[in-house]
């Protein structure tokens, strides 16, 4: 799974620690995410989507062999 | 009470069980259980009763564990419950392999060299929950550290 997390954030000039507080989770969760090592959960996803103003497929997207 | 709201109060307990967690103060807690569980081990090696006590003192280090095992991380949120359950299950797992290979391992050497095929000494609950406690903690803290 791919993501624009960073790419989204830099748009927002927010930091790592301002994203997590906003969304309700630990900085290290926002890197974890942003590294791809962790998949977030459905909520999580759309709490960004809402943050960021963008569907959850303009944030998230599956890669080749994923779909 | 209809069929429908009994399944919905057995769901409602079923997620506050899952989610049941000690607060953050617990870990501390769980930390000093353990140094007075070792300490009084170690002083009462020195004195002359050392049975009961002793054998209170290494449960009270199985306590420790649990309470470091069972409490919050400072920011709690999805990420750490996922590391914490990936732990738990790899703990389960390599315990029981731990416990299953010791079992073989006694067994056969017991049969090689005491020629005795009936003997079958597995390790004991206190080894097997350290095990378990021990692996889930490191485990946990292992998957923090490379997760950042």
């Amino acid at each position: 799974m791919k993501n624009r997390l960073k790419i989204e954030r830099a748009i927002l000039g927010i930091t790592q620690e301002e994203l997590a507080l906003k969304i309700g989770v630990s900085r290290q969760t926002i890197s974890s995410i942003e590294k791809n090592r962790y998949v977030p959960s459905t909520v999580l996803a759309l709490r960004l989507s809402e943050l960021f103003k963008k569907p959850v497929n303009a944030i998230f997207e599956l890669e080749g062999n994923e779909g | 009470m209809d069929m429908n709201s009994a399944l919905e109060c057995e769901k409602k307990s079923l997620k506050k069980l899952k989610k049941y967690r000690l607060p953050n103060r617990f870990k501390t807690i769980g930390i000093g259980v353990i140094v007075f569980s070792l300490v009084s081990i170690i002083v009462n090696k020195t004195s002359v009763d050392n049975g009961l006590f002793t054998q209170t003192a290494k449960y009270g280090i199985l306590l420790g564990l649990l309470f470091i095992s069972l409490s919050k991380e400072k920011i709690e949120d999805e990420l750490m419950i996922n590391l914490k359950m990936k732990s738990y299950t790899f703990a389960f797992v390599i315990s029981v392999i731990i416990t299953l290979t010791n079992l073989l391992f006694t067994f056969i050497t017991s049969a090689l060299f005491e020629k005795q095929m009936n003997v079958f000494k597995g390790i004991g609950d206190w080894q097997v929950l350290w095990f378990l406690l021990s692996i889930q903690l490191f485990y946990f803290e292992f998957l923090k550290r490379v997760s950042r």
